[in-house]
């Protein structure tokens, strides 16, 4: 019963499949890796294997093969997705805020730090509070 | 620490959370309905039981700029969106396959699967077969089942992702219909 | 009596009991009444065993059968192997709330033992009772495990198949939720030290609660990665994906407390920061199940939608606000007038804690950078994996950089003895990092190199100096080993060093790429030659099974698979790794001739030092136990110094 399935499971579709799949060199795995998988949660192309990420696999192989540079094939992907299907968020627009506030952050914790490092006096208040408290019974 | 700078933190974050959870996620906005581009041109398989009307292959640009088309994207393994959508899909066709074209196309999918679907929901609007799903990343899709609205002249005028109502059909064919 | 009655039972009466566990404890606070404190003390254990009986009363269910709950209905089947079956309580949202409620009891009720003066100990245990109110309440109303069916099926799915696929996930969940709770206790300890105005002691009182926290949670994390490097089949073990995220930042402020409340407990220094350190901590712990249940942020972690969003942020925010509110109270009290310098010990913590605390901020702003986007711009972006990778590079490096030199630099002043070593590290650095750049290696894998000799030289240092110390005082140098803390805290360094190798390396040098064979084709790739013998499938009963037959000319045979469950539309690959010291090789089935087997497309990812990456896992998790070990703790109590 269940060998029966099985074939009705897998044997049955290869009706509908096509050749083998497109050999994919290292640098379309680096390119799938930067753009966004679009039916998934939250994967890249290059992890996914959902039948679109697959696609976009053959897609970028297939560009690189015509001569596109990195470039163009990101570009391709913008334009029908927008900005969205990008990774790494382009350092202009409202992206580019995505680089600046980190920074940003990262500046104020250092001057608060850099606080720390200087000799300062006791503030005038906790002093006071320091007087009040001995002079309490 | 100030205390407002805390409650100010606390706000915020729980503005925004709260903010995000009234929200859908996935619901993500069609560059080609926002720029209202002309519909990305395919050619396309004619599934077997449409091709004694409508030939082999289905060349897109035959049909642009005549009459509204309505190109709706499915596959048989996307339950129950799609088989929620197929009948009212069938339905609208029937009534307004005078001044609007359905167009389905079957998209990452095996033949007789797609077959079987089509059989099971009687659908007589062309069917188009995409196995790969080229034409869905030519039209920025995210997932099955999706339609695009084309106005008479040949431009997306809306994207619906998910499965479609009566209702909201009934909306976008006003909006596409001059 | 059947589970979900026994199971109610347990969830409400683990209520009740925190419950009126809170109230007699605030009373025993605000009447400062000993008898309050000794009945809330009183309902540690019931509220343990109540949890444990609610607990039991699942894997009951589950191992009977009994469909007629939801919950074994939706994650359970008759097929499961048993170990699944007795994981399966924390496989979905309602089971992983009570394992976390059960784990709560029992820290709670650990963390209640310890001797403490009432009016601090009234709070500790109002605080951590409350948070048991949480937990159980959520069971009790909007998430309950033991919810029944009205027509139980026959039989169930059984759990998601990613989680049935590889022993770690019956582990990974429960390290993260031991860890998680873990940090409740120091949360406790701070909220009831800002209340009574006791700042100093806490610290010193919650160190082996954070450190236990601390090992869970970097246990957990490893075991995740590993989890997710040898079943998801993409050949990655971090994605920067939002609850990835959500988890490392409570690690990385924890990581930050441990290291600042040494600042505190030798110099009185840091307060207000460790009070927020530990806040933050322990919310953002709650923050990272808000975030996969809410639907807030797309992830891949992200189930189902439930009801228990909203609690979970309400939570989130009501214990952030208890925490800031508390320190802003206080924060004049807890204001620094100390002068540090920077080539002091606890200039380097300083320092380090601006690492860690840096680094959590990038990773909480780039999280929610596209929430925050939309919600202002109304435009969608993504932020991720190569944002954080180029972010983190930099900060991973400035931790690495001060782990090495701090333990070396005296507290206060620099003597001149430090600045011999450090002069004498930079160098070994800079000769690292040449030797990288001379073996053609990048900067960036250059600098790893560097850093990892680097620290491995102060490592030696700080042991020379150890025993040689012991040796002048006329000791046995085998003594050094008794020092505990010092030798712990050095095995955690080395292999926090050897994990940024070998993140650095199998960042830079990942090869990827895939191939489709025919039978008896072969490719020659990464020094590798592969040769593809055919396919052949097995019935393995809950799931089928394709396995490829590569022949390899270094490794023998290898027979990476894919697996059909009949409740997944495509099936899972599961990955072959053939681990070496240089190298990791992964072997993927991507795609087969259905008709005749005649071809399969595979997939190999080489990456370098990967295995190296599980070894540094293990060793942290040694060098923290080794800290942690009782001996230790006698013997600082005892303040003998073994000889």
């Amino acid at each position: 019963m269940r060998w029966v399935l099985f074939l009705a499971l897998f044997f049955l579709p290869a009706l509908g499949q096509e050749g083998p799949p497109p050999d994919l060199s290292p640098e379309v795995f680096r390119i799938a890796r930067e753009l966004r998988c679009p039916v998934c949660q939250g994967e890249s192309a290059a992890e996914s294997n959902s039948g679109v990420a697959v696609e976009m696999r053959r897609i970028i192989a297939e560009m690189l093969q015509e001569g596109k540079t990195e470039e163009e094939i990101k570009a391709f992907f913008v334009d029908r997705y927008g900005e969205w299907i990008l990774y790494n968020p382009p350092r202009r627009g409202v992206t580019l805020w995505a680089w600046v506030l980190p920074a940003v952050a990262l500046i104020l914790l250092a001057l608060g730090l850099f606080a720390y490092f200087r000799p300062k006096k006791v503030p005038k208040e906790l002093l006071e509070e320091a007087e009040r408290r001995l002079k309490e019974p | 620490m100030r205390a407002w700078l805390w409650i100010l933190l606390v706000v915020a974050l729980g503005g925004l959370f709260f903010w995000g959870m009234q929200r859908n996620p996935k619901d993500l906005p069609s560059v080609l309905a926002k720029e209202r581009r002309p519909a990305p041109d395919f050619a396309l398989p004619v599934l077997p039981p449409y091709r004694a009307e409508w030939g082999e292959t289905f060349r897109l640009s035959d049909h642009l700029g005549k009459r509204p088309i309505i190109l709706n994207f499915w596959a048989s393994w996307c339950y129950p969106a799609c088989y929620e959508e197929a009948p009212v899909l069938e339905a609208a066709w029937r009534t307004y396959k005078e001044r609007v074209l359905f167009l389905g196309v079957n998209t990452q999918d095996k033949e007789p699967e797609a077959l079987k679907f089509i059989a099971q929901f009687g659908l007589t609007f062309p069917q188009l077969f995409d196995p790969r799903g080229r034409v869905g990343v030519d039209y920025g899709m995210y997932g099955v089942p999706e339609t695009f609205f084309i106005d008479g002249e040949g431009r997306v005028l809306a994207r619906h992702a998910g499965a479609i109502d009566q209702a909201t059909l009934e909306k976008y064919l006003k909006e596409a219909l001059p | 009596m059947t589970p979900a009655l026994l199971g109610n039972v347990g969830v409400n009466l683990a209520l009740a009991f925190s419950l009126l566990g809170l109230a007699l404890a605030l009373l025993a606070y605000f009447q400062g009444d000993g008898r309050f404190l000794k009945g809330a003390k009183s309902l540690l254990l019931p509220a343990f065993l109540a949890a444990l009986a609610a607990f039991l009363a699942l894997e009951w269910a589950l191992l009977t059968h009994d469909f007629s709950l939801a919950y074994v209905a939706r994650n359970h089947s008759v097929k499961d192997p048993l170990w699944v079956t007795l994981v399966t309580p924390w496989a979905a949202l309602e089971g992983s709330i009570l394992l976390w409620g059960l784990l709560q009891t029992l820290y709670t009720l650990l963390a209640g033992r310890r001797a403490l003066d009432p009016w601090r100990a009234s709070l500790v245990l109002a605080v951590l009772f409350g948070v048991q109110v949480f937990f159980f309440g959520v069971m009790a109303t909007i998430a309950s495990p033991f919810e029944t069916l009205p027509n139980p099926p026959q039989d169930g799915v059984g759990p998601n198949p990613l989680l049935q696929n590889h022993w770690m996930m019956a582990v990974h969940p429960v390290l993260m939720y031991l860890g998680f709770v873990g940090l409740s206790v120091p949360y406790a300890y701070a909220v009831a030290a800002m209340v009574t105005r006791r700042y100093q002691t806490w610290v010193e009182e919650t160190r082996w609660w954070t450190l236990i926290a601390w090992g869970f949670l970097t246990a957990g994390k490893v075991a995740g990665m590993w989890w997710s490097y040898e079943v998801l089949g993409w050949g990655g073990y971090w994605a920067w994906d939002p609850v990835e995220n959500a988890s490392f930042v409570p690690w990385l402020l924890a990581t930050a407390f441990l290291h600042t409340a040494l600042v505190q407990q030798t110099r009185g220094a840091f307060k207000a920061w460790n009070f927020a350190f530990v806040t933050l901590a322990f919310a953002a712990t709650v923050l990272g199940t808000f975030l996969t249940r809410s639907g807030v942020i797309q992830s891949v972690h992200a189930f189902a939608e439930g009801p228990v969003g909203p609690a979970f942020l309400g939570f989130f925010l009501l214990a952030t606000s208890l925490g800031l509110g508390l320190l802003s109270r206080v924060s004049r009290e807890v204001r620094e007038t100390a002068f540090f310098h920077p080539f002091s010990r606890e200039g380097a913590l300083l320092l380090g804690a601006f690492f860690f605390a840096g680094w959590a901020l990038v990773v909480v702003l780039g999280t929610f950078y596209p929430l925050l986007v939309e919600a202002f711009a109304g435009a969608k972006v993504s932020v991720g994996a190569p944002f954080f990778n180029q972010l983190s590079a930099p900060l991973g490096a400035g931790i690495l950089l001060l782990m090495g030199v701090g333990p070396l630099l005296p507290w206060r002043r620099p003597k001149a003895e430090a600045l011999r070593n450090l002069y004498l590290l930079l160098a070994v650095l800079a000769l690292g990092t040449l030797l990288g750049l001379a073996r053609g290696y990048t900067v960036g894998a250059s600098l790893a190199v560097g850093l990892f000799l680097y620290n491995v030289a102060a490592i030696l240092l700080l042991v020379r100096e150890g025993v040689l110390g012991r040796v002048r005082a006329g000791l046995s140098p085998w003594g050094f080993l008794e020092n505990r803390r010092r030798v712990g805290s050095l095995v955690v360094h080395f292999a926090v060093a050897l994990m940024g190798l070998g993140i650095a390396f199998s960042q830079t040098y990942r090869l990827e790429s895939e191939k489709t064979l025919y039978r008896g084709g072969s490719w020659e790739v990464a020094g590798l030659r592969l040769t593809f013998q055919g396919v052949r499938a097995l019935d393995e009963g809950r799931r089928f099974a394709v396995e490829a037959l590569v022949e390899t000319d270094r490794f023998g045979e290898v027979r990476p698979r894919l697996h059909f469950y009949p409740q997944m539309n495509s099936p899972l690959p599961a990955p072959k790794v053939v681990y070496t010291p240089g190298n990791d090789y992964y072997f993927l089935l991507m795609d087969f001739d259905r008709e005749k087997g005649e071809w399969a497309s595979l997939r190999l990812i080489v990456t370098p030092l990967v295995f190296w990456m599980w070894v540094a896992g293990a060793l942290m998790a040694l060098g923290t136990l080794y800290i942690l070990w009782p001996q230790a703790r006698r013997e600082e109590a005892k303040g003998v110094s073994p000889a």
